[in-house]
């Protein structure tokens, strides 16, 4: 094993290892079918506004003003009211999921009101998803405001302080700005991690891991010849959330396509790493597959600040998701694409990109020779 | 214990290889019993939703009272934490450059000065590269601002009032709601594969055809695969139940008993994908890339993550026809709400007629593939 590296022999193996994928369609479809289901969910199913939130109704007033309170609240948009002839009723609603809040007029509400005094409703909502808690009581705040001035007949009043914000970057809250650049990360860690963690536990599994070994060539030249074809498999993925995310969602642009490739090779050659790593630990697919979903492809969709900004997490979690290489490359993908970052602006993640890449492929490559050599 | 009179000895013997085989590897020990409890230590502090740790800058003179008592009410609240920004360069590049999420721009005059006149216009620049972030940042700031608002010059209560409570977790904490989530969300993961790479592996390896020869019948051999992965995720079931509630303080107000019986039909079902997806594959990575073409869609359409009221009516059909949607909403119900009968005998009965056609489709699959 003392002749040079030859980069022909890394050749043949990855036409070796091309022929491989080419033979087994199915993989290969469902490694394009894959990012094109996920661009589909995430690009279609999440609306971070709610709309429509189901409120079970009592009113034991029957009033005009008990049912101008109604009114403000099915005009806002948000609310879709159900009534019931029991309070009790309503809160059976909440227990059974079939409504997120529910509202009880007092009998003399209108009468109260009438009279000059304060019209006092009970507002009942379903804590047990908080994320929703928070969007249903600001909805709240505002019917409340359209509701005192509807019934009273006075126009509401201008607060002292207005705020003109500006949403920068991102001026409509469109929520598939945020998740689509995002999504590459997550595309590349079932690619890379996934398929290569098996496709090298697969030779060791059944045994022509040894018979290659026993061949002329260099550890070094297996590894990369194995790793290559998906390299380009992983960068054909990428080149489609890409088109998907231009042309499907007319998401801008703005940084260069240079910094961005950059970045993506970095990110791409990092998770290949952790893939080979994990094969040459765990020998097994099985295994392999645990371990790559475990250290790879969960961290990728929950901790890598994704859909969970890693900002609200605990101190520890803060220093602890460094050490996930799609943290960085999360943001090097959504600062080249809404804020058109360039390497001056996203120095600190790319170091880090390149630090953890450096790390990983020594390690992995060292692991591997030791394995190897007798 | 003398099964062999009840079952085939060839069947036990088959069922202790599966065990011994799953076992045997010490690195497999790690995955069944130790990785769901760190993950459910690790997603469930993480994962949160609520915006904190927000970088505010601000720019106003500093003999302006009122824009100094928002910016130092802001940053007390718990919200907010101070951004840098260098004077002499643009707000805008303070944001560009990851140093503050959000800058409050006083008006020329003076805050203080123009809510004397009547009215100020305050400008907020925010970040809004993360949507849910840049929402909360423009509410928390509004709700701030009216706060000290309220104090300097006291404005009437409006008439109509609401007394709002929040039923089921008052304190509003992420980890109740999202630990039932990430618990279905192993049990899944953990189970499809496992099983699914399991039958798999046989037939790559060639040992399917000598089991398959071996005195037993099909359905024997099917339960010796299945069997093993049921009674190993049945124990991680109470295994990770008792981190979220010791752990978590996430409350059990329902029947302990009920929940396992949900989770034994949703292991059932979940097994019996892992097999179905197996007789459709030859190799360990096609049974991988297949269980991935069911996870990755049940997981996120299963109302974990994302509301499933949200969802555009198109995928609205994918929910439902997703058992784990059904485990999840039974597992919240259950845990949070103390199990109401209505929602608990509906989903469970869906969840078993899922679970009864998965197994009979899975056994009807597999016997076809094996004859």
């Amino acid at each position: 094993m003392t002749s040079p590296f030859r980069i022909r022999r890394v050749a043949s193996i990855a036409r070796k290892e091309v022929f491989h994928i080419l033979r087994d369609p199915f993989t290969l479809a469902m490694a394009l079918l894959l990012p094109a289901i996920l661009v589909a969910i995430f690009g279609l199913a999440i609306e971070f506004n709610m709309r429509d939130v189901s409120v079970a109704v009592y009113d034991a007033d029957r009033s005009p003003e008990s049912r101008g309170l109604l009114r403000a609240f099915s005009s806002s948009g948000y609310f879709r009211l159900k009534g019931f002839a029991a309070a009790s009723e309503t809160l059976r609603e909440l227990d059974g999921d079939r409504a997120k809040a529910a509202l009880i007029i007092p009998p003399r509400f209108g009468h109260e009101l009438g009279a000059g005094r304060e019209g006092l409703t009970q507002v009942l909502v379903d804590g047990a998803d908080n994320s929703t808690v928070g969007v249903i009581l600001g909805y709240l705040r505002g019917v409340q405001a359209v509701a005192a001035s509807e019934l009273l007949g006075k126009p509401p009043q201008p607060a002292a302080i207005q705020f003109r914000t500006r949403f920068l970057f991102n001026p409509e809250l469109n929520s598939r700005w945020f998740v689509v650049p995002g999504l590459i990360a997550v595309v590349v860690a079932i690619l890379s991690i996934l398929l290569t963690a098996m496709t090298v536990a697969r030779e060791w599994e059944t045994g022509s891991m040894e018979l290659l070994l026993s061949t002329p060539v260099h550890p070094i030249e297996i590894i990369l010849g194995k790793l290559a074809p998906y390299i380009v498999l992983d960068l054909a993925a990428v080149v489609f959330v890409y088109l998907i995310a231009r042309a499907g969602f007319e998401i801008p642009f703005r940084g260069s396509h240079f910094v961005f490739l950059i970045g993506t090779l970095l990110f791409i050659s990092t998770y290949l790493a952790q893939g080979l790593l994990i094969s040459v630990v765990t020998r097994k697919q099985q295994l392999a597959m645990q371990f790559a979903i475990v250290s790879g492809l969960l961290p990728t969709l929950l901790l890598s600040g994704f859909i969970f900004p890693i900002t609200s997490m605990p101190v520890f979690f803060q220093y602890f998701t460094s050490i996930l290489p799609a943290k960085w490359f999360m943001m090097i993908s959504r600062d080249v694409f809404l804020k058109g970052a360039g390497f001056s602006e996203l120095a600190v993640p790319f170091l880090a990109l390149i630090f953890l890449n450096l790390f990983l492929v020594s390690v992995a490559t060292r692991r591997f020779k030791k394995d190897v050599e007798p | 214990m003398n099964l062999s009179k009840i079952i085939n000895p060839t069947l036990t013997g088959f069922i202790r290889k599966e065990f011994a085989q799953v076992l045997r590897d010490p690195k497999m020990k790690i995955i069944l019993f130790l990785i769901p409890v760190v993950q459910m230590m690790l997603f469930g502090v993480a994962i949160s939703t609520e915006v904190k740790n927000i970088r505010i800058a601000a720019i106003y003179q500093p003999s302006d009272t009122a824009a100094r008592h928002i910016h130092e009410r802001a940053l007390a609240s718990g919200w907010f934490i101070p951004g840098k920004g260098q004077p002499g360069s643009e707000p805008l590049d303070w944001i560009r450059s990851r140093n503050a999420d959000v800058v409050f721009v006083a008006p020329q005059e003076g805050l203080t000065a123009a809510l004397q006149r009547g009215g100020a216009k305050v400008q907020l620049l925010i970040d809004a590269t993360n949507v849910i972030q840049a929402q909360q940042v423009e509410g928390y700031l509004q709700g701030i601002a009216s706060e000290v608002m309220a104090e300097e010059t006291p404005v009437p209560r409006l008439p109509i009032q609401f007394d709002t409570r929040v039923l089921y977790n008052p304190a509003m904490i992420t980890a109740v709601f999202m630990i039932p989530g990430v618990m279905s969300m192993i049990i899944t993961v953990l189970t499809i594969i496992l099983t699914s790479m399991s039958l798999a592996r046989e037939k790559e390896l060639g040992t399917f055809e000598m089991l398959i020869s071996a005195p037993v019948t099909t359905g024997e051999v099917l339960l010796g695969k299945t069997l093993p992965y049921v009674v190993l995720a049945m124990i991680d079931v109470p295994l990770i139940m008792s981190v979220a509630v010791l752990a978590f303080q996430v409350p059990m107000k329902g029947a302990v008993l009920v929940l396992l019986l949900a989770a034994f039909v949703f292991v059932c079902t979940t097994v019996s994908m892992g097999i179905l997806i197996s007789t459709v594959s030859r190799t360990q990575q096609q049974a991988m890339m297949g269980s991935f073409l069911f996870l990755l869609p049940a997981v996120l359409l299963s109302g974990i993550m994302f509301p499933v009221e949200n969802m555009p009516a198109g995928l609205k059909v994918f929910a439902y026809i997703n058992p784990l949607k059904y485990f999840v909403s039974l597992l919240r119900n259950i845990m949070l709400k103390g199990g109401d009968f209505q929602v608990v005998a509906l989903d469970l009965l869906v969840l078993t007629v899922m679970g009864a056609l998965a197994v009979f489709f899975s056994v009807r699959r597999f016997r076809h593939r094996v004859s």
